[in-house]
């Protein structure tokens, strides 16, 4: 399945593990700020004293930028919401902003599990709400949503000026490279990720330094310490999340893959051009993860274990590296021993290689979308404004502990050890954000990657055999009639 | 019957089939015309798709592949089920000591539900901290040492139809036994009078005496092939397990549907199914129909 469904297995696991907390979390959650309502907010100053009551609007809000959309208060906004590992108080948070910032607005906050049989019926009958979090395990499909004409376009949502930020237009505030994945189909903009996600291999930093392990540079020094390790014998060089090589492909295979080639050879891949799978960069990265099989670096028995259990064995450092992204600190926190600190290292390249070696996959997950046929688009729009505001994503870091793209929301807010590792990362990277979308813009292949990914890391095939079959499927899609085509474009 | 009775059955049935007819006859059949379109579940753009779906799917190989799972569960798990159940009950039926512990011991996996059975059984089959590891490690197979079970290709559909057939053994096993007692003890004294062995008694009494009970096992066993649906989802975490090795027709079903929002497509898969297990139950009633002996 696509980048999303990782994103709903471990908010599907978290939920189990976090809600609780969460919950806890609300109970003391409610923000302690002083009341603020500056003199700026002058658009609408009568109302705002009015709401005070109830909850200070904990910042200015600019006259111009009070109200871009012409809300009509009287109409309510139906949200609809997942609620997983996030829990749903910051959800609520950034409803109760959005009432504050119009005063006489109600919004309507429903939390749901089922995203997709839930609001199926409701898309089909005419009536969808005004805005949605869909994610989790049974999210729909964004790029059905769009090749069905269901989604709005937010083009005057980006272009609108920020609700906390003075003088920058709302996609100004967000990290560059974020709201592409998943979010961006045929150059249009259609939904909003508001969990930044960075993706790279992490390993034990205690580990590390009390064996004076460096980090690898390229990937043939990857190798290389693999096979000491393995001489070594203390522990396996590598694990993965096993029956889920999502992991292996999304985010190892993906970003060899541009490192290889740089953004010529993923544009190809992404556009279903003819041949495209028959590119010596496309082979130099599946021969890169097939080496890590192949000599034998992948801990014994990986392949049957879930995403949790083998992230689990690589805490027990039965295995140095495993590959995941930023929420694996929030996804195990639980079962993490104490002197483990756990950091991430961004994916080790190719001297001689295409693209920016420095290069990362830091996007978004928890794609937030607007309905076209909703009644109150408007009203949707002005929530996703409010959730991306500064007090909102601050209010996540600090709550929540994860990351919304959002700039300068964690100035302040106490950040992990993991997730400093990572922004690290994305620092030395600059510009050079990784995209490769081709999973997003069809099931079918992200599918076949999965299976393919899983046999070339059990040895059961080849990367011959895995650029064959891969070059067969993206061929039946752009011959399929049935599937509209997606044109990504850099 | 009298003529006032007829209209008294009417009145009484005419809510019940009215109720059936609009949500259950009605919706069968409007929701096979979604065989034939292009639509994506999610508003009323539904565009005419002709026999396209069909061919589609006579070309996938996907389909074929899990088809062909349905079918290998089709002869196993009859075959197997219905051995090992007949055999319990032939052993649990001689009187044995502690028959009756025995008997809810098999029976006990059938009331949990496939849920709870397959991730018992993932368990079981972990390749560091499994049972099945552990034990043939205890025995010195070493060779078998952290292998993945689930997650190699050549074993995951055998693990799954496994535990299929532990499930089920106990279900079979107590239809059986109650069929086995109520066949009259004399029919036995009277062979054993003649001088047949045991082997003879089970094979010329009680499989003629139980067949009634043996044919329902077989018509249950059919249908519970063609779906197979819980298990493999669980047990191959909504994958179809490594290579698709253990993907069946109702699960890619639900991956066209829910997963490549292709409702058209997942509906002519159900209509293809659904045929095929009209065909299937035919013939396993027509087949196994015998005189039955009235005693």
């Amino acid at each position: 399945m696509l980048d999303k469904k990782r994103i709903s297995r471990r908010t599907f696991i978290k939920s189990s593990m976090l809600i609780g907390g969460a919950a806890a979390l609300a109970a003391c959650g409610a923000p302690a700020v002083a009341p603020t309502v500056a003199p700026a907010a002058t658009a609408v100053p009568a109302a705002t004293t009015a709401s005070a009551a109830k909850l200070d609007l904990p910042f200015p809000v600019d006259a111009a930028a009070a109200d871009p959309f012409k809300l009509d208060v009287t109409v309510p906004v139906d949200g609809q919401f997942f609620s997983g590992g996030f829990g749903d108080e910051y959800i609520r948070y950034a409803a109760k902003i959005q009432e504050m910032v119009h005063p006489g607005l109600k919004v309507n906050v429903t939390p749901l599990q089922k995203v997709q049989e839930t609001l199926q019926p409701r898309f089909v009958g005419g009536n969808p709400p005004d805005v949605i979090d869909n994610s989790g395990a049974g999210m729909f499909k964004t790029v059905d949503l769009v090749n069905d004409g269901q989604l709005l376009e937010l083009t005057e949502l980006f272009e609108a000026p920020s609700l906390d930020t003075p003088g920058k237009k709302f996609k100004e505030t967000l990290f560059p490279g974020s709201q592409v994945s998943g979010c961006v189909f045929n150059g249009k903009q259609y939904g909003v990720n508001i969990a930044y996600t960075v993706s790279g291999i992490w390993w034990s930093k205690t580990l590390a330094d009390k064996n004076g392990w460096k980090y690898p540079e390229t990937w043939d020094d990857m190798l290389a310490f693999c096979e000491t390790l393995k001489k070594d014998g203390k522990l396996a060089p590598w694990t993965y999340q096993g029956k889920y090589p999502y992991y292996m492909w999304g985010i190892v295979w993906q970003q060899l893959l541009y490192k290889a080639g740089g953004n010529d050879v993923v544009l190809k891949i992404d556009n279903l051009e003819p041949n495209a799978w028959s590119d010596p960069a496309v082979l130099r990265a599946t021969e890169a993860i097939y080496a890590l099989w192949d000599k034998k670096y992948i801990m014994d028995g990986t392949a049957g274990l879930t995403h949790t259990e083998s992230q689990a064995e690589w805490l027990k450092n039965k295995a140095a590296f495993i590959p995941c992204g930023t929420w694996l600190e929030n996804e195990m926190k639980t079962v993490t021993p104490k002197d483990f600190n756990m950091v991430m290292g961004g994916i080790p390249g190719f001297k001689d290689g295409k693209g920016d070696q420095k290069g990362v996959m830091a996007d978004g997950g928890e794609t937030f979308v607007v309905p076209a046929k909703a009644k109150n688009t408007k009203g949707g729009m002005e929530y996703l404004r409010a959730i991306l505001s500064k007090s909102s994503a601050k209010w996540f870091a600090e709550n929540v502990s994860s990351m919304m793209p959002v700039a300068g929301a964690t100035e302040g807010a106490k950040v992990s050890d993991g997730m400093k590792s990572a922004l690290a990362v994305v620092a030395t990277a600059g510009n050079a954000i990784i995209n490769v979308q081709i999973a997003n813009y069809y099931s079918k292949i992200s599918k076949e990657l999965e299976v393919r990914t899983g046999e070339l890391l059990t040895g059961k095939s080849k990367p011959a055999d895995f650029l064959k079959a891969m070059q067969k499927i993206a061929d039946d899609v752009a011959k399929d009639p049935d599937t509209p085509k997606q044109k990504h474009v850099i | 019957m009298k003529h006032g009775q007829k209209r008294f059955i009417f009145t009484f049935l005419f809510i019940p089939v009215l109720i059936y007819l609009v949500f259950v006859a009605v919706p069968y059949v409007t929701s096979m015309a979604v065989a034939f379109t292009k639509w994506r579940g999610l508003s009323l753009n539904i565009t005419f798709n002709g026999l396209n779906n069909f061919i589609k799917l006579f070309n996938d190989e996907n389909f074929w592949g899990a088809l062909s799972h349905n079918g290998i569960a089709l002869i196993v798990l009859p075959l197997v089920i219905i051995t090992i159940s007949l055999f319990f009950a032939f052993l649990f039926t001689q009187g044995i000591k502690g028959n009756g512990f025995f008997r809810i011991a098999f029976f006990f996996p059938q009331v949990m539900s496939a849920i709870i059975v397959g991730v018992l059984w993932s368990f079981v089959y972990h390749p560091t901290i499994g049972m099945l590891n552990g034990l043939l490690g205890m025995l010195g197979v070493s060779s078998m040492k952290s292998f993945p079970w689930l997650g190699d290709p050549s074993t995951v559909y055998g693990a799954i139809l496994a535990v299929t057939v532990w499930q089920a053994v106990g279900f079979y096993m107590v239809l059986f036994i109650t069929g086995m007692e109520s066949i009259p003890p004399h029919f036995y004294e009277a062979a054993k009078l003649d001088g047949a062995s045991s082997i003879v008694m089970f094979i010329q009494i009680t499989i003629p005496m139980l067949w009634e009970a043996i044919r329902t096992a077989i018509v249950f066993l059919a249908l519970a092939a063609m779906d197979m649906y819980a298990i493999v989802m669980i047990m191959t975490n909504g994958s179809g397990g490594a290579s698709r090795a253990a993907d069946v027709v109702p699960r890619y079903m639900w991956e066209a549907a829910f997963s490549n929002g292709e409702w058209g497509y997942a509906t002519a898969m159900a209509l293809v199914l659904m045929l095929i297990i009209l065909v299937l139950s035919i013939i396993s009633l027509r087949f196994t129909r015998r005189e039955t002996l009235e005693f």
